[in-house]
């Protein structure tokens, strides 16, 4: 990466921007701004994606206005190296998407079989029971991922779109503290 | 297969103990080519963001991770140039006069080849060369004296000090951490502005990771840094007698070969056992330097007991430095516990950020939904931490072999076998029983631990030292028994873990090794 290319690059990161298409074109935003755009998915398929949001927003409140559905098909469609994934750091084996589809298939399955419909139409308290059974690996007939480190990973992703931006911090209160701030090194 | 310009040494890997023998060998005239098989970062590229910082971190490691305890590759390992040590917390505790001779003291595990008095100066000029910040007097408590750090300690935060209260209560004398961090300026490096991001890499290099500390010695004595360049092979000559070099694949996945006088190993204790099993030939067939059959065996790691309390007051846990504001070696008899040997290092008071595996959201992993909020939202004021560190005693069957699948150079993985038993599991369970003792004499209105799953933290052995061949695999300087001039480097070579972070124990043992074969040269290269 030459010096300029950098200093963009990283200014945009520091914001939380992620290169999403637009009309054939890369265009960055932040996953809630391209969630409220309608931006289409890449790789993930609507019912996935509609999957990935109840399931996120049941974890971690917020998580499906800031984009989680965007970032994660976002972050699947480039390269592993490049990939911001905490699936990364858990040794999920790249292609990242294939961790994510037996996980999405896994939920659906489970929850067909527990109440005849798929995880997104189920009510907001058969969304929280069925998460805490599937965090424990307390679900019947599971057939994926452990259903426990299914939490694991999409918890974490769920953080990272709500909390884990300068403007998650900034809605706790938290001085997000760059070692030098975007603006003036950026 | 292309053929490079032929060079005195060619190290593999661009991390902490790589970057000792680069700056080290270039200055002493040798004319260096560093490979790392990753991007090669520069400061600048560290931006202060847990999820960005997942970048400096392998992805699709190729390792098969198996045992009751795989170990951590995706959250311990480096990729790209700087390696582990881009992203290390910079606790610099050494390992202890104890730590070199459990099997003559105690019957168990092995001794290492040299004594803590072989290293100690090593200690000491690394600290003068990289900076150090700590009360080296402080520490003799449990140590011989040596020189003095080159910085006063870093400065303390009530994450930290909360925490004292607790110790004294249980008699644990608590001294300054020990850091490999900027307390002031340092040799025209920044000091340290407590911004507590220290896990995904400074930027302003009040941090002595590699990029500003021996690689950037090394880049200006004159050694090639070559990223994007993944070694799949050492090659030997037809005697098997010598390395000649290594076999590489460059960015563009063409096949390459980089002849050489010497060859250092500096890629982790993972992939170096892998590297050395891949360069089998009909001279070496159970791979290089293997013929006692230990390449890969003893690999080791480290395992944290983590007391979480939270107070009442704000404990300023967005600042300060993430490693350890507080450190005491009380615990690092082999015996200090009953019923469960080995030693442990313990520490208090770090930043902790809202995401990442250790952030303040995961500090509660079974909540989620209204509670997680109300967690966090609570945990970003009041949370603090302290934890203690556990060695793991060395065992054979937690080794590195070669698996049948290949990566995309058609490498064979290594697959990664690892287990606590009965008594590492005894230990980490003791640190918990006192850590809650010692949460319990604090302020903190509420505590509580993790034990779900007992955690792999750094990374040791597979290329353990020794006397000779019969009980290892280099000696104390890295020298492979086997073959005069390949050598390892790294925390793979510890013939025991020790509890102590292990990154300033691998920058002192490289320098040693490093130096040695600048002054052994002839010999060694012949």
């Amino acid at each position: 990466m030459d010096a300029m290319e950098r200093r963009v690059f990283l200014k945009r990161a520091g914001m939380g921007m992620l290169a999403f298409t637009v009309g054939g074109a890369d265009v960055l935003m932040t996953p809630g701004a391209a969630r409220a755009q309608g931006l289409p998915f890449r790789l993930l398929k609507a019912h996935e994606a509609e999957t990935i949001e109840a399931l996120g927003e049941t974890l971690v409140p917020g998580a499906q206005r800031s984009g989680v559905a965007h970032f994660i098909d976002q972050q699947v469609s480039v390269s592993p190296g490049e990939a911001l994934l905490e699936a990364r750091q858990l040794n999920v084996k790249p292609p990242f998407i294939n961790f994510y589809r037996a996980a999405i298939a896994a939920v659906d399955k489970a929850a067909e079989a527990r109440s005849g419909r798929r995880f997104a139409a189920l009510a907001a308290a058969d969304q929280h029971a069925f998460v805490d059974a599937m965090r424990q690996n307390k679900i019947d007939g599971w057939q994926g991922p452990a259903g426990s480190f299914v939490y694991l990973v999409l918890r974490s992703d769920s953080i990272d779109v709500v909390y884990g931006t300068m403007e998650g911090y900034e809605a706790l209160g938290v001085p997000y503290m760059p070692h030098i701030a975007p603006d003036r090194r950026w | 297969m292309a053929t490079q310009e032929k060079v005195d040494v060619v190290i593999v890997g661009a991390g902490a103990s790589g970057s000792v023998f680069a700056a080290v060998l270039a200055k002493a005239g040798k004319k260096v080519v560093v490979m790392d098989n990753g991007p090669d970062w520069h400061t600048s590229d560290l931006i202060s963001s847990d999820i960005w910082g997942r970048r400096v971190k392998p992805a699709g490691a190729p390792f098969i991770l198996e045992g009751k305890h795989p170990v951590s590759m995706g959250a311990q390992g480096g990729w790209g140039v700087g390696g582990a040590a881009l992203h290390y917390f910079a606790n610099f505790p050494r390992l202890l006069p104890n730590d070199f001779r459990i099997r003559s003291e105690h019957n168990r595990a092995h001794d290492w080849p040299i004594s803590y008095e072989d290293v100690a100066p090593f200690y000491d000029k690394v600290a003068q060369e990289i900076g150090v910040s700590g009360d080296a007097a402080a520490e003799e408590l449990w140590r011989p004296k040596g020189q003095r750090y080159p910085m006063p300690p870093m400065k303390t935060f009530r994450s930290g000090q909360v925490w004292l209260k607790g110790f004294a209560a249980n008699g644990i004398r608590m001294v300054p951490a020990a850091v490999g961090m900027n307390s002031t300026e340092f040799k025209g490096r920044a000091a340290c502005i407590y911004d507590g991001w220290c896990h995904v890499g400074c930027p302003i290099g009040a941090l002595a990771n590699p990029l500003v500390t021996y690689l950037a010695d090394a880049r200006k004595a004159g050694a090639e840094v070559r990223a994007w360049s993944t070694v799949t092979r050492v090659l030997t000559d037809t005697s098997g007698g010598k390395v000649t070099g290594v076999e590489y694949y460059d960015r563009n996945h063409e096949k390459q070969f980089q002849p050489a006088n010497v060859v250092v190993l500096a890629a982790w204790a993972a992939q170096n056992p892998r590297l050395l099993l891949n360069s089998a030939t009909d001279k070496h067939d159970k791979g290089l330097a293997n013929r006692n059959g230990l390449v890969g065996k003893f690999i080791m790691t480290h395992f944290a007991s983590g007391t979480n309390a939270m107070f009442d007051e704000d404990v300023e846990n967005h600042m300060g430095t993430l490693g350890a504001q507080f450190m005491s070696y009380e615990r690092y008899g082999k015996t200090a516990h009953k019923g469960a040997f080995g030693s442990t290092f313990i520490v208090a008071g770090s930043s902790t950020k809202l995401s990442g595996l250790g952030g303040i959201a995961n500090a509660r992993p079974d909540l989620f939904g209204a509670e997680l909020q109300a967690f966090v939202k609570r945990a970003v004021k009041n949370l603090s931490r302290m934890n203690a560190f556990g060695e793991e005693q060395p065992k054979i069957e937690n080794r590195l072999e070669l698996a049948s699948e290949k990566d995309e150079f058609g490498m064979p993985l290594g697959r990664i076998i690892h287990s606590y038993d009965d008594n590492d599991t005894a230990l980490w369970n003791a640190n918990f029983e006192e850590g809650l003792k010692i949460a319990k004499a604090t302020d903190a209105k509420e505590v509580w631990q993790g034990r779900a799953v007992q955690p792999t933290i750094h990374l040791m052995g597979g290329t353990i030292m020794g006397t000779g061949a019969a009980n290892s695999v280099v000696d104390s300087f890295g020298q492979t028994h086997e073959i005069a001039n390949l050598y390892c480097a790294g925390p793979g070579t510890f013939a025991t873990a020790g509890a102590s972070n292990p990154t300033y124990t691998i920058f002192a043992l490289s320098l040693r090794g490093a130096e040695h074969l600048a002054k052994n040269w002839s010999t060694v290269a012949g």
